[in-house]
Order: C-alpha cells, then structure tokens, then sequence
C-alpha cells in the first residue's frame, strides 16, 4: 500500500486562537513494500506526521492518499475502520496503547477483532511475542507490571498480530536493550521481506542505515530531503549541524580518523564498512 | 569518602512475582557518577524506585548519605535525589511547563522572589525557554523528556537518576545532556552524584563506573575500560560494547588491550604511520 501527501498542512487547535502550525506544505510519498526512515531534531513533526496515516490526525488542508483511500479535513471517522485495520502503528510511548488485563489478551486484542477465532487469535499472539522476545511467563502479566523495555515489545506484538499491510513504528528501539534493538531491526526487514510498507522514525542514524530504503529528513515541519542513506550521509558536515543530526556512528569515527590523518577512501555507513575500510586502507601501505 | 548510596542485602520481588532482587549489593560513592546498565527486565528501574523509596524492601538496607531509607525518613532522602523516569508523562505535576519546574522548587520552599531565574536557567539549559507556557502534555516525545531534565536540574539535588532519559532525544539533546552532566561534575565534584540508567553504550562508557545487572544480580562492576574488556560476558547478557569497542573486534589487526574511542584512533593513526 503506497502513501502519498499531497501539500499537507496541519495545525493542533486548527480554528482556535491557540493554534499551532506544525506541518507545512508537506508533499512526500513512502512506496510500496520499502522502508521509509523518517529523522529530525526533536519537535520537527515526524510524529504528528504519522498520525495521519491512519487519520488519527486528519490535516487542516491538503491530502494523503494512501492505497485507494483518501484522507482530507472532511473524512469522516466511520470511513477510517477500513483503514485502521490496514495500518498498524507502534507508538512513540507503548503505555499509552496497553490496555488488557493481561499481556496475552492485549496482543491478543486486534486479530480478535479484525474477526479472527479465539484460538486462532491466541497462535497469532503468541507468535507475535515470541518473535519479540517476550517470554512466556510474562503472558498471564498485566501489561503495566512490565519494565520499559518489555511494555516496548508487547506494544510492538500487538501491531504484528494485526498483521496490518502497512506498519508505522515511532521510535521503537528507544528503551530496547541493544539486542532487542537488533532483533528489532530484523524485524523490520523481515517485513519487508513480505511486502509490508513500513514507516520508520528514529533519532539513531545506525537503525535508519539499516533498515531504510529511504530517508526523509523533517525540520520545523517542514520536508528538507528525501533520499537514500547512501546520498543522504555524503552530505557536508555542516548540513547535519543545521538539521542538528548526526552521522551514523560509523561516518563520526571515519571523520574522525581523518582529523587525526587517517582519510579513508569513502564515508562508511556502518560498522562492517568501517571495519572493511581500515582493514584494507590502514597501515598497509 | 563519602558513601552517597550504600544498598546492603537487599531482598525485593513484586507481588506474587519471582525474587527479583535476593541480596543485592551496591555502595556508590559521593561524587561518583555510575551507569547502570542490564538488559530489558533485568532490575534497574526498580532499584531506581527502591532507593527513592517509591516502593519498599522486603528486607536489607538502604542508605542515602548515612541516612537509613523508613517510613519515617524517605521525605528527607527523597529531597536529596532528583529522578527522571523512564517515561515522562508519568512525571508532570504542572498545567505548564513553567508550572512544572516550579512545583519541585515549591517544595523546597525556594523563596518565590527567586524562582523565575532558577526556572528559565533549567529550561534554557535543555533548549525548552520557548515552550515556558505550553501544556506538558501537548509536547513532543524528545520535548517532554527535555522538560521533566529541567525540573531535575533546576532543583539541584545532591544525586541524580536518571532512567533512560535520553532515550528519545535527538543526538543534539543527548550531548546537551551528557555535556550538562559533566559541567555539573566539574562544578560540583564530589557533592554530585549521578546514576544513569542507559542501553547506550556509548553514554555509559562516559561514567566513572558501569555496574552491569541481569536479573536482580551484579554481573559486572568496573571501570567502563574494565567492564567493557569483557566481550563474551557483555553480549551474553544482552548487551554490546561501545562502537570503538565493536569496531576493535572486527579489525584484522587488533590492539591488545581495550580502548575507548580516542584511544583506538590514536592507535590506528599510529598505525598508519
Ligand atoms: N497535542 C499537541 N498539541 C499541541 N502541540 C503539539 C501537540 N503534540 C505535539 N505538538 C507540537 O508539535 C510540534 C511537533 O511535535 P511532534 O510530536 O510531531 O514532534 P516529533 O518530531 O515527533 O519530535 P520528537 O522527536 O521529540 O518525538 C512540537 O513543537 C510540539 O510541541
Ligand atoms: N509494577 C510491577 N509489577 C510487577 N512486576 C514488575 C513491575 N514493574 C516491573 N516488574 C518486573 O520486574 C522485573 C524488573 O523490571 P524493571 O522495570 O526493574 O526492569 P529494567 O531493568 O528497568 O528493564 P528495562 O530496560 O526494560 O526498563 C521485570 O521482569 C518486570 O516484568
Ligand atoms: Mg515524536
Ligand atoms: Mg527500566
């Protein structure tokens, strides 16, 4: 399911005098069966962004299409049913999509209304949380007696299990320990894997290298590029001081290998590349 | 010197729960600052909320500066630590988040004639001056986080926790943050003292001291160089290095010994030579 905005514009409070502009002019579209990165300093609106792509948000002017629906100022909730069971969001603080009494049921919660058989909503749920990394003695746990981490993957179970065609996740490796972190950037590509189109914020450009097909970079509201992490990252420096973003760590330490003398040949991406470089470009000459 | 918080034989399991702690250890000096790192559901949120009292010690002791942790005195070690949770809109107290900062420094009676000052300091330290009179919860994910920071700081306790608090800022936030800290050490030095609680290595390696746990049990506790030597024990717990430290593994030719980021350039700008 491909998605397309088209000039969306968007204000909290839209018509009242504390209105508050947050996207402007936004044109942007996220294909089919990619990975789209969305990055951008604190505040740019990358998560009211998303919000409209189930029409949680709906914009003050403008469009988004996504597949054949379309979404404007005047859609009215009783159409967005359709929608919502296509798109599946994992949002930026998963407390506040818990709800169940118990981890089971939670996850358990959206096939069973997407009307699935209550066994067959139980095998999906299980599925979900045992590819999260949820163990089975939390199952029968209510979802607010977990750690940060572990709400993290019930909330992200819950969306897979409504095994939704396109998934939004906002920030979800914040609060997942670094293997979690991993698994959840498998995750990500093994849906890819099966044509899902995924939409993917986060502030650590090391996941949006390894994931993205795409990258759109947000400031104040606004679209300021759209590329792949390969062009993006080979931008000048002071470009990502404006946009107050970061090189992958991998292109940081390259800089800084060449501040101390050592330039390799081309700005890695990722560790592997940095690895590659230096095995082959450091002290063999 | 000084023992800031000295936990001894802790016992703690939630409800009809496992043991989650089965006498725990850990004394953390004045001045020290220590980053508490585990994998998910390993412990450090709830140590967190043992030291500050929030929840109660089925048995053992904690001290806070000498002073034993009971219902009669958690009001006065709690005044001494200012915590920021892992989630933020768990935290705030205030209409606005000018509200919101000074509701902590109300309770510390700070006369009113100087609250202001010490209000726009905290919120102009994590960039949020401009957002003085929004609605906490009206505020970007990275935003609130920045908030429920200012309102720490500005009460300048004596031990900070912070739990994941730069989980969801962006990498100008997190050095902010991390810069703040050590200003805060070099002004303060051994009045200041800091747990982190992070899954980034990369923070955690600019502590004094990592303390690694994995199911309510002290795995590690060293020096960042000493706790991030131990490759095996690192990964099998869940966990990684930090990058330099990673990058050092997957080198054809390796240094012998661990070294942090500016050390292993350092080397392979030697190397080169
Ligand atoms: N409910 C709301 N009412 C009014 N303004 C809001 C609301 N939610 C967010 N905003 C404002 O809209 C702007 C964009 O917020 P948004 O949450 O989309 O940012 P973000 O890019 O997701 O940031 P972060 O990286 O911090 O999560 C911010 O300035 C924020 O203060
Ligand atoms: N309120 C609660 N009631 C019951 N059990 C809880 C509660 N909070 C946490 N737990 C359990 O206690 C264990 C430790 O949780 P804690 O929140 O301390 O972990 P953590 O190390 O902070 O993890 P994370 O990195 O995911 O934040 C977990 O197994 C969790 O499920
Ligand atoms: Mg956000
Ligand atoms: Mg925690």
């Amino acid at each position: 399911m491909a998605i397309t905005f088209e000039q969306v514009n968007f204000s909290y409070g839209a018509g009242t005098t504390l209105a508050q502009r947050v996207l402007h002019d936004i044109t942007v579209d996220m294909p089919t069966g990619k990975v789209t990165a969305i990055v951008g300093q604190t505040g740019s609106g990358k998560s009211t962004l998303i919000q409209h792509i189930n029409g949680l948000l709906k914009p003050t002017s403008g469009q988004i299409r996504i597949d054949d629906f379309e979404l404007t100022a005047s859609t009215k909730e009783k159409e967005l049913v359709n929608l919502r069971q296509k798109v599946g969001i994992v949002f930026q603080f998963p407390e506040n999509q818990l709800f169940a009494n118990t981890v089971l049921e939670d996850v358990m919660y959206a096939p069973l209304n997407f009307g699935a058989t209550k066994d067959a909503a139980k095998l999906e749920a299980a599925r979900a949380l045992n590819r999260v990394g949820v163990s089975e003695d939390l199952w029968g746990k209510s979802p607010f007696e977990l750690s940060g981490g572990q709400m993290r993957r019930v909330a992200m179970a819950g969306t897979l299990a409504s095994n939704p065609s396109v998934v939004v996740m906002d920030e979800p490796a914040a609060g997942l320990d670094p293997k979690g972190q991993t698994e959840l950037l498998s995750i990500v590509l093994e849906l890819k894997k099966l044509g899902k189109t995924i939409i993917f914020i986060s502030h650590q450009m090391d996941h949006v290298v390894a994931v993205a097909d795409q990258v759109v970079v947000m400031n104040e509201g606004r679209v300021v590029a759209k590329e792949t992490p390969r062009q993006l990252f080979n931008r000048e420096l002071s470009w990502f001081q404006t946009m107050k973003l970061d090189l992958p760590k991998a292109g940081q330490l390259a800089e800084k290998l060449k501040d101390k003398g050592v330039t390799l040949s081309r700005r890695p991406l990722d560790l592997g590349e940095l690895a590659e470089l230096i095995n082959q470009e450091v002290g063999h000459e | 010197m000084t023992q800031a918080i000295k936990i001894d034989n802790l016992k703690y399991n939630y409800n009809n729960d496992q043991v989650l702690f089965d006498g725990f250890n850990l004394t953390i000096d004045s001045g020290q600052w220590v980053a508490l790192v585990g994998h998910n559901g390993s412990g450090k949120s709830t140590l967190a909320k043992l030291i500050l009292g929030l929840i109660a010690a089925n048995s053992g002791n904690i001290d806070v500066f000498g002073e034993r942790l009971t219902v009669d005195t958690v009001h006065h070690v709690r005044e001494q630590i200012g915590m920021v949770f892992q989630n933020p809109d768990n935290q705030f107290v205030g209409a606005t988040v000018a509200d919101d900062v000074a509701f902590g420094l109300e309770n510390k009676q700070i006369p009113s004639v100087e609250m202001p000052r010490m209000i726009d300091e905290a919120l102009s330290i994590v960039g949020m001056l401009d957002f003085k009179d929004r609605e906490p919860h009206m505020l970007s994910g990275g935003q609130k986080q920045r908030v429920a920071l200012a309102s720490v700081l500005a009460l300048q306790p004596k031990i900070i926790i912070l739990d994941e608090a730069t989980a969801m800022l962006d990498p100008d936030g997190r050095a902010t943050i991390m810069h703040t800290l050590q200003d805060l050490k070099a002004r303060f030095g051994h009045d200041i003292t800091f747990v982190t609680i992070t899954h980034d290595m990369d923070e955690a390696i600019l502590a004094d001291r990592v303390v690694v746990i994995n199911d309510g049990q002290l795995i590690l506790d060293g020096t960042p160089a000493n706790v991030f030597s131990q490759y095996d024990v690192i990964h099998n717990n869940g966990l990684e290095l930090p990058f330099a430290g990673e990058l050092a593994e997957k080198l054809d030719a390796k240094p012998k010994s661990y070294l942090d980021e500016r050390e292993l350039i350092q080397w392979l700008s030697r190397l080169n030579k």
